[in-house]
């Protein structure tokens, strides 16, 4: 066993201060030590996007990710979206009137990916192309939908605002 | 005239949105319970191989393993519907996905450690990978447990359909077209890997199981079989599931094996498969092949068709093995056919066995049907929409297998997609014939196909029919018991709309019971595309039950005539008199009569069993589609683009738009996936690409634009004259993009995927040959 | 599972001292984790050490430095931030290409350019635009030694380098084209549109003079051979000629000599028929 490491960081706005084993995984620790279990495991090889979340402002797959690295930053899982007054993001709520929704399992990293690059467009005061859209969210596999829904969901987001 | 309605055909969010979208749903994954062991199994290094011995001593020794299991622990009966499957296996392994032993451990990491000390001796044997091998007369028996029945001891599972007389029409013929098709194993993906709980308390005697079934009670029966139990001593729940397609249709042997590590060590066990071990050990579509002979006369109407199939069964035989129930609809009864011939075996290999896939077996039979009149049609000198159009199935048919057409939108939906895709002027095989010379990198064209499938569910269990229980409580709340599951599809939000259509009461006082065995009524489960017309039609007579009490009840307290009500808003009227629902409820349960407001009711639906030569109308409606697709070959690479999707489906009626383009949508990307780029490659048995890397499923990058425009026939026997949708969709696909494919570069291909090597090769071929036919 | 101990310099001079205290430990370097973390899962190994670079602060590892020569990529530079960098979108339209087919925008974020390189595989995208740019790899050792190295001879085999286990991987240095007048792209052939890992890859860098002759070319192919490979004698073949107004004869005389190149093997994602075959084709059609 090799010693275990502090890490301080702020996990969806509120400061926290853990001991890990080196080696452990963001996904792992978020899920099963945080018990933070709406970021999901689709295949723990950078491939399906389920396990996103958002450090620092920018999307990441957290399984390819080591969870010491998160000292000192800032972590937004899919439960630090919307707040108590407004449960829900306005991410969020375009998924849902888009039908971007089916059973539900890519929603999650979906959401964060969308999130993630709707802020990055709001600073640099733009509305991405379709194409741009498409691309933003090629990290991530949905069996369900055929991605149109949530494509269009996500073009909602970024007019919106 | 249609009349028309509050909430039904207008997009509406699916009831659990929220849940979803926030991360609050309860997958199979994110269940924890209080002393909960992880639980893991050992599978064999070989596809075929005699086992010498088994050494678990040194994984039983290590700290924190609290159970190890093999074949000599357990006193189990053997799984899947022909009983040929023993769930762990002792002397023999037959596929790469043999469960041999397995473990459970305070940790995943320890279970993990545990799997690795198990020492497994075999002496490797030669396998057969190939169903044609298997069929030879050397080849040894590759399942110990099966029949013999079908005269050769290879066969798992033999069908045999005919109507018509087939000599008589090939003499009637013009043209003849033989050709053979393969189609490559393909599978799931479902995002969330499978996983079962389960929870056995020494107390009771009760087993809990968390699972992600699609057929809950059929499932309960086999477990119980497997583990010589009484069925009603299992509970079955269903957490979220994330994703089925056809998947969670068989019981598989890890959900007995987690059931039996916990009846072991008493604990609750989890079991999660990882993304590798999901490609390895779910099921798959089988692999087949087709030998189709299609004959048309010389105006174009279809003769006959005679078609024998191969299908690789694998080791043990799965529902897969029944899907020519559906292909022999799709060979006898899309479009006219006046005689038709079907055989189709199920052969052993040492190949994984299969398993049911959204389609079940139908894009397979419909690639085939649909590229070979492609080729029928070009013979004739005859326009490929024309023959389609001149053949179709028309309302009122009943085909040679007793299919009853009461409803049929196939011709409706071909000229829409012929219209809306300017398929004329588009394909270029009907402008000139001289597409070979045209120069350019990227060629375009287009391709038709159309598709039959059941609509009204499918009666090949004893029952097709699903229970309802209805209870309004005292603040006019409704919650709707109802039998049918929901993987996804959004059935739940389905059935709430018919709730507030009729009752009048608003969606957000509806609640949805349907995950627990112990409390629902039953159910066949998720197939078919049955969901929402049978339960739809089940909640429907509920509802009338319901209605009939509250009539009552309120024409008594509003002291008239016992007579027909409106429901609005949660509130009964009746002329100028109104009553709200929930204190219609609260004088019902606290005056006299003193009654419950509940009611059950049970739907069964009127189609009926096939005879002994599978005839007979099997569903209560059937649905009809149309796609036509336009792509783009890169003939450097051999690329295709798929450039446009143009999609029309009888839908009998659209219920919810929202969700009816999101399943077409979906259906689509699956279909593109089967026919271009996925395809679970195997050498000797053995997977060599089980990780999303290898095997690929389509990204956002490479889904085309879908039109859908929905035909709406208005059938009777469905609910508010719906029918089922969700499989057809991906059924066509494949065999569009075939057509389109030969119409852009010229050349046929007769095996799935379209892979650009495949292409390229072709295109190599053929400037080869032209330069040396020059 | 994967178990390992990791240790997180924070600056140059701890990240020396930990490379010269682990010269007896079985160790890797971690940047941004996107190769390590499946490598050490197909692979596991005991007592391994991981020397954690992304806590480390330091700018001859992190910035992008422009100046008259070239442009200077910090090894730990990831494949957003170059994304992001006008200069290298600019001027070396290849490399940011190249980059942009990099698996995803999650990846992106975390995959750095020193990481692709070190990984040396055959089909990274980053590093077959590196080698088409003529790019230069500057290694420094734990005593603080620097060497330089041309990035072809860096790549040693699959997975293989240069480097010595007390070196590691600074930056790498682009150099500064010689005209604005450039000709320069990537392509990646894969079955999908996006995450895909090359069946073959071109990076092409060509500047021209007024008249649009060669003044300079860089051509590299990935995926074909053990190694990404600059083509060199298609790149002089092509020195001086009019890229624009190339006739047939040497279009194919060009696809000749990267031919000579290509050693592809067969596996699951192609054939070596179809990678020689898709690498010649692009490459008559980029001068075409
Ligand atoms: C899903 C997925 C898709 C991918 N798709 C692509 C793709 O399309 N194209 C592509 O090119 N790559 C792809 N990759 C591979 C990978 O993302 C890239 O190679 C990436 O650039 C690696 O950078 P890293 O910082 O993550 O490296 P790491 O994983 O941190 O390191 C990679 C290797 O380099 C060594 N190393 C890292 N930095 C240094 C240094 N400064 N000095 C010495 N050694 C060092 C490490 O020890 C390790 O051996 C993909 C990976 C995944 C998981
Ligand atoms: S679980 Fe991380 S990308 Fe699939
Ligand atoms: S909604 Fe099921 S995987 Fe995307």
């Amino acid at each position: 066993m090799y010693n275990m490491v502090e890490i301080n960081f702020i996990i969806n706005g509120s400061k926290m201060t853990k001991r890990i084993k080196p080696s452990t995984l963001l996904v792992d620790f978020i899920r099963d030590d945080l018990k933070l279990k709406g970021t999901k495991v689709g295949c723990m090889e950078g491939e399906c996007g389920a396990c996103t979340i958002i450090i620092d402002g920018t999307a990441i797959n957290s399984c390819m990710y080591l969870a010491i690295n998160i000292n000192g930053k800032n972590v937004t899982t899919i439960e630090g979206l919307g707040t108590v007054e407004k449960p829900l993001d306005l991410v969020q709520e375009k998924m849902i009137a888009h039908g971007a929704i089916q059973c539900g399992f890519c929603t999650s990293g979906v959401v964060m990916t969308t999130k993630a690059f709707s802020e990055k467009c709001k600073n640099e005061d733009k509305i991405p192309t379709r194409d741009e859209v498409k691309k933003s969210l090629e990290g991530h596999l949905c069996r369900c939908t055929g991605y149109i829904k949530i494509i269009d969901a996500a073009e909602a987001v970024y007019k919106k605002q | 005239m249609v009349k028309e309605l509050k909430i039904i055909g207008k997009s509406t969010p699916k009831l659990d949105a929220k849940e979803r979208v926030t991360g609050k749903s309860v997958y199979g994954h994110d269940i924890e319970l209080p002393g909960m062991l992880h639980g893991m199994i050992l599978r064999t290094k070989y596809p075929c191989a005699k086992i010498i011995s088994i050494d678990v001593s040194e994984a039983k020794a290590l700290d924190g393993v609290m159970c190890v299991i093999t074949a000599a622990d357990v006193d189990v009966n053997q799984i899947g519907y022909k009983r040929d499957h023993p769930i762990f296996k002792s002397k023999t392994v037959n596929c790469n996905r043999d469960e041999i032993a397995a473990v459970a451990a305070t940790t995943k990491e320890i279970a993990k450690k545990a799997l690795s000390l198990i020492k497994v001796e075999y002496e490797v044997k030669k396998g057969i990978y190939n169903p044609f091998d298997a069929l030879k007369e050397d080849a040894p028996k590759l399942n110990e447990f099966s029949h013999d029945k079908f005269g050769n001891k290879n066969i798992g599972e033999s069908f045999h359909y005919e109507h018509g007389n087939i000599e008589d029409q090939k003499k009637l013929s013009k043209v003849i077209i033989t050709k053979r098709y393969e189609t490559s194993r393909v599978t799931h993906c479902c995002m969330a890997t499978s996983n079962i709980t389960a929870s056995y308390s020494k107390l009771d005697g009760q087993l809990t199981i968390w699972a992600s079934t699609q057929v809950p009670f059929l499932y309960q029966r086999d477990v119980a079989h497997a583990l010589k139990m009484e069925p009603s001593k299992i509970r079955i729940i269903q957490p979220i599931i994330g994703g089925g397609f056809g998947s969670k249709l068989d019981m598989l042997p890890f959900e007995p094996i987690c059931a039996l590590l916990s009846i072991k060590t008493g604990k609750p066990v989890q079991l999660l498969y990882s993304r590798e071990e999901e490609f390895i050990a779910s099921p798959t579509r089988q692999p087949m092949i087709i030998d189709l002979t299609t004959g048309a006369n010389e105006n174009g109407k279809f003769t006959f068709r005679e078609v024998k199939i191969t299908m690789d069964n694998g080791a043990y035989t799965s529902w897969g093995a029944t899907t020519p129930f559906v292909m022999m609809q799709t060979y006898s009864s899309l479009y006219q056919v006046p005689a038709c011939s079907f055989d189709a075996k199920a052969i052993y290999t040492n190949n994984p066995f299969a398993g049911s896939f959204r389609g079940y077996g139908n894009p397979q039979a419909t690639y085939s049907i649909e590229t070979n009149i492609d080729l029928l049609a070009k013979e004739l000198g005859i326009g490929k929409d024309e023959i389609r159009l001149i053949n179709a199935n028309y309302k009122g048919e009943i085909t040679g297998q007793g299919l009853n057409f009461k409803t049929c939108g196939a011709i409706p939906a071909l000229k829409k997609v012929i219209e809306e895709s300017k398929y004329s002027q588009r394909i270029k095989s009907q402008i000139s014939n001289s597409k070979s010379q045209e120069s350019g990198r990227y060629k375009k064209g287009i391709g038709l196909a159309s598709m039959l499938h059941v609509g009204g569910g499918a009666k090949i269990y004893r029952s097709d029919g699903c229970g309802t229980r209805l209870k309004i409580d005292h603040y006019g709340y409704l919650t709707i018991i109802t039998g049918s599951n929901e993987i996804g599809q959004g059935s739940e939000t389905v059935l709430a709309m018919i709730a507030v259509e009729e009752l009048g009461i608003p969606i957000e006082k509806i609640k949805v019971i349907n995950t627990d065995t112990d409390v629902k009524p039953w159910d066949v489960g998720v197939h078919a595309s049955r969901t929402s017309f049978v339960a739809g039609n089940s909640l429907l007579g509920a509802i009338k039950l319901i209605k009939e009490k509250l009539n009552k009840q309120a024409a008594k307290l509003l002291c008239i005539e016992n007579s027909d009500f409106i429901y609005q808003n949660g509130s009964m009227f009746h002329d100028d008199k109104e009553i709200k629902i929930d204190k219609v409820v609260r004088e019902m349960h606290f005056g006299l009569p003193n009654e419950l407001c509940v009611v059950e009711y049970f739907y069964e639906p009127p189609s009926s069993f096939q005879d002994k030569e599978f005839k007979g109308d099997v569903s209560g409606n059937y649905a009809f589609a149309s796609q036509a697709i336009e792509v783009e070959v890169d003939t450097l690479t051999g690329k295709v683009k798929v450039l446009n999707v143009f999609v029309s489906q009888d839908v009998g009626r659209v219920l919810n738009p929202l969700a009816l383009q999101g399943q077409i949508e979906g259906g689509v990307a699956t279909g593109i996936g089967f026919a271009l780029t996925e395809e679970m490659i195997y050498k000797n048995g053995m997977l060599l690409n089980p990780n999303f890397h290898g095997y690929k499923l389509l990204t956002s990058m490479d889904m085309p634009d879908v039109n859908f425009y929905p035909v709406e026939t208005y059938d009777d026997a469905g609910p508010y004259g719906s029918k089922g949708v969700g499989e057809a969709p991906l059924i066509p696909t494949a065999a569009a993009i075939a057509n389109a494919v030969a119409d852009a570069i010229g050349i046929e291909f007769y095996s799935l995927p379209l892979s650009p090597e495949k292409i390229l090769k072709a295109l190599k071929e053929k400037t080869i040959n032209k330069v040396l036919s020059i | 599972m994967l178990d390992f101990d990791v240790i997180s310099p924070k600056t140059s001079h701890e990240l020396f001292e930990v490379i010269s205290n682990s010269q007896d430990k079985n160790y890797r370097f971690g940047a941004g984790y996107t190769d390590l973390i499946n490598d050490l899962n197909n692979n596991l190994q005991q007592n391994l050490t991981v020397i954690n670079l992304a806590k480390l602060n330091d700018n001859n590892f992190k910035a992008i430095n422009i100046n008259e020569n070239g442009v200077q990529i910090g090894a730990l530079v990831t494949a957003t931030q170059l994304l992001e960098n006008n200069i290298i979108q600019n001027n070396y339209p290849v490399l940011w290409e190249a980059t942009n087919s990099v698996a995803s925008g999650q990846i992106r974020a975390s995959a750095t350019i020193g990481g692709n390189v070190c990984q040396a595989s055959p089909s990274g995208d980053m590093s077959c635009a590196l080698v088409a740019l003529k790019a230069v790899c500057e290694i420094i050792d734990s005593k603080g030694n620097i060497r330089e190295e041309n990035i072809s001879d860096f790549f040693r085999g699959v997975k293989k380098t240069s480097l010595k286990k007390n070196e590691i991987l600074r930056s790498i240095f682009v150099p500064i084209n010689i005209s604005k007048n450039i000709k320069s792209g990537y392509i990646k052939v894969g079955t999908r549109n996006s995450m895909e890992i090359a069946i073959a890859s071109i990076a092409y860098h060509f500047q021209k003079d007024e008249q649009n002759n060669v003044i300079d070319a860089g051509y590299a192919i990935g995926a074909v051979a053990p190694t990404i490979v600059f083509t060199k004698d298609a790149c002089d073949f092509i020195l001086g000629k009019n890229i624009n107004s190339l006739n047939e004869t040497d279009v194919k005389q060009f696809a000749n000599l990267i031919k000579k190149y290509a050693k592809p093997i067969s596996d699951i994602r192609a054939s070596a028929w179809y990678r020689e075959e898709v690498l010649i084709n692009l490459s008559e059609t980029i001068l075409k």
